[in-house]
């Protein structure tokens, strides 16, 4: 069952279109993450549906009610922002209760909800608090919990850990996947970071330019990356552009056997998948350097036509810089005009 | 060790200043208090022969002083009424919307500052001749308006602009209409500025002189108009120390209050620093 | 993550042309009735003169009157003289307290701050008093003088330094605040710089800090020439019945001897003489301030 439609919506800004033709349906309790780079169109996306701008063309709809003209106020939705946003001429506990409030609900109301959902953010007992005297993560769980308090439909969150620090950024990823199960919550989470779309999503939407590059659960876009945008954009990938010449494809002395028809083709590789080993001729390529990160090392390889791709290996000492090696890709996929054309697994 | 012998060395320049200001800023002030309290100072004393409050009793019984006390306040409390209720919207306007024209007007109201101010005076005087505005309470309110509009524009349009945006749509998000945000949450966050520019704008108005001069003499007479005639035509030396005293409570609460906006650049910076 | 614009919270956009002009429309028309016509109307009252006939004509009667006349052309040499000789103390009084505040710490420099700055809250009038009451006859200097066996001072109360001494002490703050919003655009990384290469305090002072401030000093000096050139209520209290300084002077002629024309021409010469430092100081702050 959908909870939110976005059909054909196009924005424009005087001449550039920040998202183009864009159409996403949410499931019920679902968590997707729209994943992209600055530009990508993700934030005016997330803001559209939140009702703070206005759709050149298209339709929202929220539970099946058409809310592409609604004002924010009248939305079921609840943004987090990445500023956290939080009142600073209230306490925390008039921050959550102001919505309920113009909901006219009663006082005990209020104040039983709003101590609930700050238990459930971990700040219990801190609705006295001022919010400047909090710190970013208290700041960013009370923004959630102002949120989280007015029972929203579809939760909303703009990049809401990208001004904490990697570890606090973490954890409070981890709380929100809590939440998000435990209440079942509709949730789009737009973030630039691949790492926390792919711990975080049910789902994740890759944009570029205002458009979707990919769709799909976090270990097909990991695993079979839709165009070469989108493997350059999740972990670290190897990209080579080359030809396909009688099922091989073929840079500058590297190749590697490809049945594919003849012409132009990218090759993807992981670097875990792209094995190394001495070279047996003349090599087709150099070691440019070796680092060492104890659990595994991480090969710099330089390509005759100056290409660098990078190898993981178990040990650092079998390679140092300056060899002659041979490529041996045990996984890759080939694209050609933007689309897959071959997987070998 | 380096630090701490810099940190021991005296300051001459700073003590030479500090003294040199302390008599030229503060001493002229400590006479005319010490004057405002002296029941007889003949001289050659130093010092008063008599302290009281005599001259507080004879000053505060003269109908003129409380004419002019009633008139100042009054003047003060409708141009900076009528001001807030002009310019604050119109401040608000110039920090969140978009309309043709917007930057030319803003800066529109640097024009009266291109002139010298007794001139611009005289020339609007002239007008005013001729729709018999001289001498009445509403010619003088119309030319102290004037003397506030930049203040009271360009300081609330900083404070409105410094108002996250994202502060106010969060509110939007939990479901209060445009007015409830402004009222709920930008006027809030803006206030105290906004306070402090309404507060400079009462202070400044009651002080203004020359305008109440050229245009409401004799007929309106206000607090520093009426120190005027004071100073010119008054024998006893305390009824002017007593006035000026008197004169000084409202700069001193606005001392208390707008520091903070003084002390920060962007007043400066209003004056083109 | 990329800022919005003003206009994209849904409602404001389409509605948001009429309802700013709106908004901004009082303060505006009320600049335009009382500083932009009165200034225009001025000039023309001035050169369009009532003639025999019942019309008007073009003639420059009132502004020859004034420069032949000699009691007006003393009056403008007088307020001339008090500009210069203002403008050139303030400078050689807020200059070191500016430098000094700008490098010095604690709370003796917080002290002299505070001072520099407190004469913004004394009225005009207030210091007018407390200027006669100091330094005028038998006033407390003289008091202190005589006690200690010393011939009076010659009072400026009624001469030409009574308003020079009135004016500057009520234009030090904004003067120090100029200056010293100047200097911080002076880094401490190009002074120290300048000192690594060997530079002395008056090396330091000459070829770094006044190169960089010479913009704040052309402001205070505009301002302080706007401000001084038709002061009225210094010059009025403090200075001598004649020569007048310009502010006074259209004040007598526009009330006492009833003659607005004149006033007015009076007025039009003042802006004339002022207006280069009025389009500088207009243009500096506009430049430091975008709505």
């Amino acid at each position: 069952m959908s909870v939110l439609d976005i059909k054909n919506v196009t924005k424009s800004f005087s001449t550039t279109k920040a998202v183009d033709d864009f159409t996403l349906t949410v499931g019920d309790g679902e968590l997707v993450c729209l994943l992209g780079p600055s530009g990508s169109g993700k934030s005016t996306l997330l803001r559209m549906i939140g009702g703070f701008e206005t759709p050149t063309s298209g339709v929202i709809t929220i539970d099946g009610e058409d809310v592409t003209r609604v004002p924010p106020e009248k939305r079921p939705t609840g943004m987090v922002f990445q500023s956290h946003a939080l009142w600073t001429h209230m306490n925390v506990f008039k921050n959550l209760a102001f919505g309920l409030k113009l909901r006219g609900l009663p006082a005990d109301e209020i104040k039983r909800r709003v101590e609930a959902v700050l238990e459930l953010v971990g700040l219990g007992g801190y609705g006295h608090r001022q919010t400047t005297q909090l710190s970013g993560g208290q700041q960013q769980r009370v923004a959630l919990a102002r949120s989280l308090v007015l029972e929203p439909k579809i939760l909303l969150l703009d990049e809401p850990f990208a001004s904490l620090d990697q570890h606090l950024r973490e954890r409070l990823r981890e709380e929100v996947r809590d939440i998000q199960q435990r209440l079942k919550i509709t949730t789009l989470f737009v973030t630039h970071g691949q790492d926390e779309a792919l711990a975080l999503a049910d789902r994740i939407v890759v944009m570029r330019d205002g458009r979707t590059e990919q769709a799909a659960r976090p270990d097909v876009v990991y695993r079979e990356p839709a165009t070469p945008f989108v493997a350059g954009f999740i972990g670290t990938m190897n990209l080579v552009d080359g030809t396909v010449a009688n099922g091989r494809f073929a840079h500058s002395g590297f190749t590697v056997p490809l049945p594919v028809g003849d012409g132009a083709a990218t090759l993807a590789v992981r670097p875990e998948a792209l094995e190394i080993v001495p070279a047996s001729g003349a090599g087709m390529a150099k070691i440019h350097r070796v680092t060492d990160y104890g659990t595994h090392a991480i090969v710099d390889i330089e390509l005759p036509g100056g290409v660098r791709l990078k190898s993981m290996t178990r040990e650092a000492r079998d390679w140092s810089a300056g060899q002659s090696i041979d490529l041996k890709p045990r996984a890759f996929a080939a694209y050609r005009d933007n689309a897959a054309i071959h997987r070998s697994n | 060790m380096a630090r701490a012998l810099t940190e021991r060395r005296i300051d001459w320049t700073g003590i030479f200043f500090a003294v040199a200001l302390t008599l030229v800023i503060v001493f002229p002030l400590l006479v005319v208090g010490t004057w405002a309290f002296t029941n007889v100072w003949r001289y050659p004393s130093v010092i008063p022969q008599e302290f009281g409050l005599k001259f507080w009793y004879q000053t505060l019984a003269r109908a003129d002083v409380w004419s002019a006390i009633t008139m100042s306040l009054s003047l003060a409390t409708m141009v900076t009424l009528l001001s807030a209720i002009i310019c604050l919207p119109a401040a608000y306007a110039f920090a969140r919307m978009d309309f043709p024209g917007r930057n030319i007007l803003f800066f529109s109201f640097l024009a009266g500052h291109a002139f010298p101010k007794f001139g611009l005076l005289v020339a609007i005087a002239g007008i005013f001749l001729s729709l018999n505005l001289i001498g009445t309470f509403w010619g003088v309110v119309l030319i102290q308006l004037v003397g506030t509009l930049l203040f009271m524009i360009w300081i609330p349009v900083a404070a409105f602009q410094s108002v996250d945006r994202r502060m106010e749509e969060a509110a939007r998000d939990v479901g209060a209409g445009p007015f409830r945000v402004f009222w709920s949450i930008t006027l809030p966050q803006a206030g105290p500025t906004i306070a402090a520019a309404v507060l400079l704008s009462f202070v400044g108005t009651f002080y203004e002189t020359e305008g109440a001069w050229l245009i409401g003499a004799p007929q309106i007479r206000t607090l520093p108009v009426l120190m005027i005639s004071f100073i010119n035509n008054q024998p006893v030396i305390q009824y002017g120390a007593v006035l000026s005293v008197l004169l000084w409570i409202p700069s001193f609460i606005a001392l208390l209050f707008a520091r903070r906006v003084i002390s920060s650049g962007s007043f400066a910076r209003g004056f083109g620093a | 993550m990329t800022t919005t614009p003003a206009i994209d919270i849904v409602g404001t956009k389409k509605s948001g042309r009429p309802i700013g002009l709106l908004l901004v429309a009082a303060p505006v028309l009320l600049v335009c009735w009382m500083v932009i016509w009165p200034i225009i109307s001025a000039i023309a009252r001035t050169v369009w003169l009532p003639n025999e006939g019942s019309g008007r004509s073009f003639s420059l009667e009132t502004y020859a009157f004034f420069f032949s006349d000699q009691y007006s052309i003393n009056n403008l040499t007088v307020t001339l003289w008090t500009t210069g000789v203002t403008a050139l103390l303030l400078l050689l009084i807020c200059l070191p307290i500016a430098l000094y505040l700008r490098f010095a710490k604690g709370r003796l420099a917080a002290y002299v701050q505070g001072l520099a700055i407190f004469p913004m809250f004394v009225p005009s009038i207030i210091l007018s008093y407390a200027v006669i009451r100091v330094l005028g006859p038998n006033g407390t200097v003289d008091l202190l003088l005589n006690s200690v066996g010393l011939p009076h001072i010659r009072s400026p109360y009624l001469t030409p330094w009574g308003p020079v001494i009135g004016l500057v002490w009520d234009n030090i703050p904004l003067t120090v605040l100029i200056l010293l919003s100047g200097l911080g655009n002076v880094s401490n990384q190009s002074i120290e710089a300048a000192r690594d290469v060997g530079a002395g305090r008056f090396a330091l002072l000459w070829h770094i800090i006044l190169p960089r401030i010479s913009n704040s000093i052309l402001v205070a000096v505009s301002f302080t020439v706007l401000g001084i050139f038709s002061a009225f209520t210094l010059p009025y209290v403090l200075g001598p019945a004649a020569p007048e300084m310009m502010g006074p002077f259209m004040q007598r002629t526009f009330r006492d001897l009833n003659d607005p024309t004149n006033a007015i021409t009076q007025a039009v010469i003042a802006f004339a003489f002022c207006i280069v430092f009025g389009l500088f100081y207009v243009r500096s702050v506009a430049k430091n301030r975008a709505p």
